[in-house]
């Protein structure tokens, strides 16, 4: 009988752990927190996990369940790069996960009605890395005290949860659901909380509620401002809730691992988050490392650092042409170097600015057989085989064939090397005049001087330069590079003092129809072909211009309608519209794409796949393959 | 005065001899022509001989003469154009010349590569073919040139074939021959910095010169600005000045501003330099006899106060061409300096620092080496020139 109540009881134990933890089998504690649990300072792993943990089962992801421990240490260049923590850690409401699919991670599920009504469902249990509960209450906080108050927001709501400058109604539906509502669909809103940079719905309320005005005693939240040297209590609290830069230490968060060192600081430690709400099939808490340790130092130093095995995992600051001093170093057995493809439309693009002031530019750079004719005398093989050993792609500034919208003939388009009928094209634009140096004269009697103006950051791109520069110079164009600086060179492209100027292609070349086409449309002010009719649809026509090219209006209608799109075959659709005309008008002068990104890592660091795609949107570099299941073998 | 005295009376013409002989200075002591022509040997020439002494110093003389005649004519000394690229020979490693193939005589030769890559780590290799020999021609043609921005030319003082073109000292990321780029390098190294020398050196000498001839109030003046000009830290001024050059200046006339602005701050211990030594010499004996003389102030100073510190000047601006280098191959470090597409030593350097140029291509640091060789050309000309511009000592 004795027996039997005992039976009973352990039966009933383990029941309660299964509710509580919807947990099969049994969960592990990890050792670096069993002395502050045995010190009652932490409640145990099964209390700490929400009911239902989103469980990571690396097997079927072809990897290999790990163990705790260790300390992953990362190269940066400056304080801010801290902010690569909350990329890296990628724990988001929703996620996109190595084949770029969304799937729910911070919340338990989610369920989209009509493109428009959100409905979210927290995990229950769910805890801040302080232990204080996670809860509809955090996002009420997050939507009505942050995002919408005028006073924080500076009255206006970010574009992405506008439809029609129109924000979406809020309901809490209870203590773990919240929905939220538009009048029209917004396919924006679910890639936007899984961006790289996301859009913040959680905060945690019962910290930051000392710094906000509503819940603060006047006089305490002076007492506050005064004490950290802010201007006011917006400025307070704007730097005590920064999350996308980790900034503040004391600020809970729902990543895996949690920033411990106040800044300025040139060592950043990352402890784990001893709430994470991921779990391995084994019953481990994820992340397997304790902590995360980046260090601060000269960019320049970091290819030769990461040789000499002083970073666990790195791929920042290292180029394509360090990989042969890489693999080198790999012979000495500390670390493993491997390519990974990325995800950029273009290495590098030739940025026009459609909106350059001067008048005789204006009328050339907005012919689009200008364009083409520059697209076709770049000899994107020669940059291809003298820059990337022929391993990269020579492509328009289009999507890579990673993506379910590629086309070669998007790939094709006018990036042939046609010297000879760039030079027709440029005969019949009536530059038909040189001068002694064999250089186009433009209709007012100036030389075809070109400038490209690029933020001199790399030499990789001063390379590139110098080569179409060369090849610029076949057709009667002499392109002068000019460095400058990243602001400087976007506020002169901003005011049309620039003609062109250098980039990235798109930075999004694997995008999938749900992802928003706003690269290849006017949409922001930052766009440098066009920043002034983007932010003429930024602002819904209240500043900026309106575009006075069929094809640009063209491009914004149909990344209007893509919003009101329902079905995943009318985006396709509209997609592919797009791609056709931004590629067929040269909007952008692609090189070449499907670069390889060396990323070095310690021969002991398990699961960093050896083939991926590093870009930051999407996949958010390493946080598609989630870095909280890296972890360390024995010694 | 007593009668008698051999003197007129006051107020009278007092009485003279001259001799009609013709005057001979030497005749107590007889010069032999050989003795003649060192005694009475001008000032510069009696420079030049001592000078002639210092073996060293001649050597290095005409190295730097030969790098200044150089840069006149390096279109043809270079084997090629400056930015000509060779897409299969990036990252080509030097080759040798060879005389004797087979045990038998060839004459200068090189022997051909070829590009391979390993795709285990993307190297680029490039395995000697000893069977291909290629001679190497001089007074060749190769790439088209504009001599001097006047005539059209193509000959190079030599080369190896069209198809297997010879890199002497490798090649760079595109490409490009490092020895050219080394010979087209100098043209701007070993002239910008002459600028901001001439330029601190006129200053250094005219206010040095009026602080210290005039003394008093004038060198108080002088000397207080001079100390407030010192106590500015160097980098961070130059970070600052990085700052203010508009944007749309090309890189090589910022590199003028900055090197006439370094011009502008480095006169102050020349100036020094020549207060003390003028403060000195201003009390000598023939000073005063040029003031009562009536000579001007720019005279005296210039005809016969400088020339008595001379050596001081010529050892102080041989030390400041060197550094006037190195300062190109600084600030071209700290980003402030040139840019590519200008071509410099310090242009070279800058490229070249990275880890893959000192584990894979080590060939690129070679701009190092005509640096170091002008810098201690410069030191050991000075050194001769110094001894030399005081003959008498």
């Amino acid at each position: 009988m004795r027996k039997f109540v005992r039976a009973i009881a352990w039966l009933s134990v383990a029941w309660a752990i299964c509710v509580q933890a919807s947990w099969a089998g049994e969960l592990i504690e990890t050792p670096s927190l069993e002395a502050d649990v045995g010190a009652g300072k932490l409640p145990a792993i099964a209390e700490r996990l929400p009911e239902v943990p989103r469980v990571i089962n690396l097997k079927e992801l072809g990897r290999e369940p790990g163990r705790h421990g260790g300390e992953i240490r990362m190269l940066m260049g400056k304080q801010k790069d801290i902010r690569m923590m909350t990329v890296y850690g990628y724990a988001r409401f929703v996620t996109y996960n190595d084949k770029f699919e969304l799937v729910p991670d911070i919340v338990e599920s989610f369920d989209v009605e009509e493109s428009r009504i959100f409905t979210f469902r927290l995990r229950k249990g769910h805890k801040w890395s302080d232990g204080h509960p996670f809860t509809t209450a955090d996002i009420k906080y997050a939507w009505e005290y942050v995002i919408t108050e005028p006073e924080l927001s500076g009255g206006s709501l970010p574009a992405k949860l506008l439809v029609e400058g129109e924000p979406p109604k809020f309901e809490v539906l209870d203590e773990q659901t919240v929905r939220f509502t538009w009048h029209a669909a917004n396919p924006d809103f679910l890639p936007a909380l899984a961006a790289p940079r996301p859009i913040f719905l959680a905060k945690p309320a019962h910290y930051l509620k000392q710094f906000h005005k509503h819940y603060q005693d006047p006089a305490k939240l002076e007492a506050l401002i005064a004490e950290a040297s802010a201007k006011n209590w917006r400025g307070l609290h704007i730097r005590m809730a920064r999350q996308y830069r980790p900034e503040n230490p004391e600020l809970p968060t729902l990543d895996p691992w949690r920033n411990t060192t106040k800044p300025p600081s040139e060592r950043f430690v990352f402890a784990r988050n001893p709430y994470f709400h991921r779990v391995d099939e084994n019953g481990r808490q994820l992340p397997y490392a304790d902590q995360i340790v980046m260090s601060m130092g000269s960019t320049g130093l970091i290819p030769a650092k990461a040789g000499a095995g002083e970073t666990d995992l790195q791929a920042r600051y290292i180029r394509f042409d360090n990989f042969t001093f890489l693999k080198e170093a790999e012979k000495q057995g500390k670390i493993k170097v491997k390519l990974w493809r990325t995800g950029k439309g273009s290495q590098m693009a030739l940025m026009p600015n459609l909106n350059v002031e001067d008048p005789v530019w204006r009328d050339l750079i907005r012919d689009v057989r200008f364009r083409r004719a520059l697209s076709l005398a770049i000899d994107r093989e020669e940059i291809n085989d003298v820059v990337y050993l022929g391993l990269a792609q020579p492509s328009a500034d289009t999507v890579l064939s990673e993506s379910p919208l590629f086309k070669e003939e998007f790939q094709q388009a006018w990036s042939q090397f046609d010297p000879d009928k760039a030079n027709e094209l440029l005969d019949e634009i009536g530059l038909t005049e040189r001068n002694d140096d064999e250089i186009r004269l433009m209709p007012n009697g100036e030389p075809l001087n070109l400038i490209v103006e690029n933020a001199g950051e790399s030499t990789e791109q001063s390379d590139l330069l110098e080569l179409i520069a060369d090849h610029l110079a076949q057709v009667g164009v002499r392109m002068i590079p000019r460095a400058s600086q990243r602001d400087v060179m976007r506020k002169r492209v901003f005011s049309g003092k620039t003609v062109m100027s250098v980039w990235s292609g798109m930075d999004n070349a694997v995008v999938t129809p749900d992802m928003s086409p706003f690269e290849i449309s006017p949409s922001a002010e930052d766009q440098l072909n066009w920043p002034r009719w983007g932010q003429y649809y930024q602002t819904d026509g209240k500043k900026g211009e309106k575009p006075e090219i069929a094809e640009v209006e063209k491009l914004a209608a149909l990344a209007k309608s893509w919003r009101a799109a329902a079905t995943a075959e009318e985006r396709t659709k509209i997609w592919h519209e797009m791609l056709s005309i931004y590629t067929d008008q040269v909007f952008s002068i692609g090189t070449v794409n499907g670069t390889r990104q060396p990323v070095v890592f310690s021969n002991k660091l398990k699961n960093v796949p050896d083939e991926g795609i590093f870009s930051f949107s999407p996949g958010a570099y390493f946080g598609a393959y989630m870095m909280d299941t890296f972890w360390f073998a024995g010694d | 005065m007593t009668a008698g005295s051999p003197l007129p009376e006051p107020g009278a013409p007092l009485g003279h001899y001259v001799s009609t002989k013709p005057f001979d200075a030497r005749s107590i002591e007889q010069l032999t022509p050989a003795q003649e022509k060192v005694y009475l040997a001008s000032q510069w020439r009696l420079s030049w001989w001592k000078f002639k002494r210092h073996k060293v110093a001649v050597v290095c003389g005409v190295f730097l003469l030969a790098v200044y005649v150089s840069i006149l004519i390096c279109e043809f000394l270079a084997p090629f154009a400056l930015d000509t690229r060779h897409k299969r020979y990036i990252f080509a490693p030097p080759q040798s010349i060879h005389l004797f193939h087979d045990g038998k005589f060839v004459g200068p030769f090189i022997y051909g590569v070829k590009l391979k890559v390993n795709l285990e780590n993307m190297q680029r290799l490039y395995p000697t073919d000893t069977r291909k020999i290629y001679p190497i021609k001089f007074f060749c043609k190769g790439d088209k040139y504009k001599f001097w921005g006047l005539f059209k030319a193509d000959r190079h003082l030599f080369c190896a074939q069209r198809k297997a073109p010879m890199f002497l000292l490798g090649t760079d990321r595109l490409g490009r021959d490092v020895l050219s780029r080394i010979i087209y390098g100098a043209r701007i190294s070993m002239t910008v910095g002459l600028i901001g020398v001439a330029l601190s050196f006129s200053l250094g000498i005219v206010i040095g010169g009026i602080a210290g001839y005039y003394g008093g109030l004038t060198d108080m003046v002088v000397q207080r600005m001079i100390e407030v000009l010192q106590s500015l830290p160097a980098i961070p001024l130059w970070l600052a000045l990085a700052a203010i050059m508009p944007v749309t200046w090309s890189p090589i006339t910022i590199y003028f501003a900055i090197t006439l602005i370094l011009g502008l701050l480095d006169w102050t211990g020349l100036a020094r330099a020549v207060r003390s030594k003028l403060l000195a010499l201003r009390e000598e004996d023939y000073v005063t006899a040029a003031q009562l003389m009536g000579a001007k102030t720019s005279r005296i100073i210039g005809r016969h106060l400088v020339p008595g510190f001379m050596s001081h000047l010529i050892a102080t601006a041989t030390i400041s061409i060197p550094t006037m280098i190195l300062g190109e191959t600084a600030l071209s470090f700290l980003g402030l300096g040139l840019r590519p597409p200008i071509t410099s030593w310090g242009v070279l350097l800058a490229e070249a620092q990275n880890i893959n140029v000192v584990a894979l291509y080590p060939w690129l640091m070679l701009p190092v080496v005509p640096v170091i060789l002008v810098i201690l050309a410069y030191n050991f000309l000075g050194d001769g020139l110094r001894d030399a511009a005081d003959p008498y000592k």
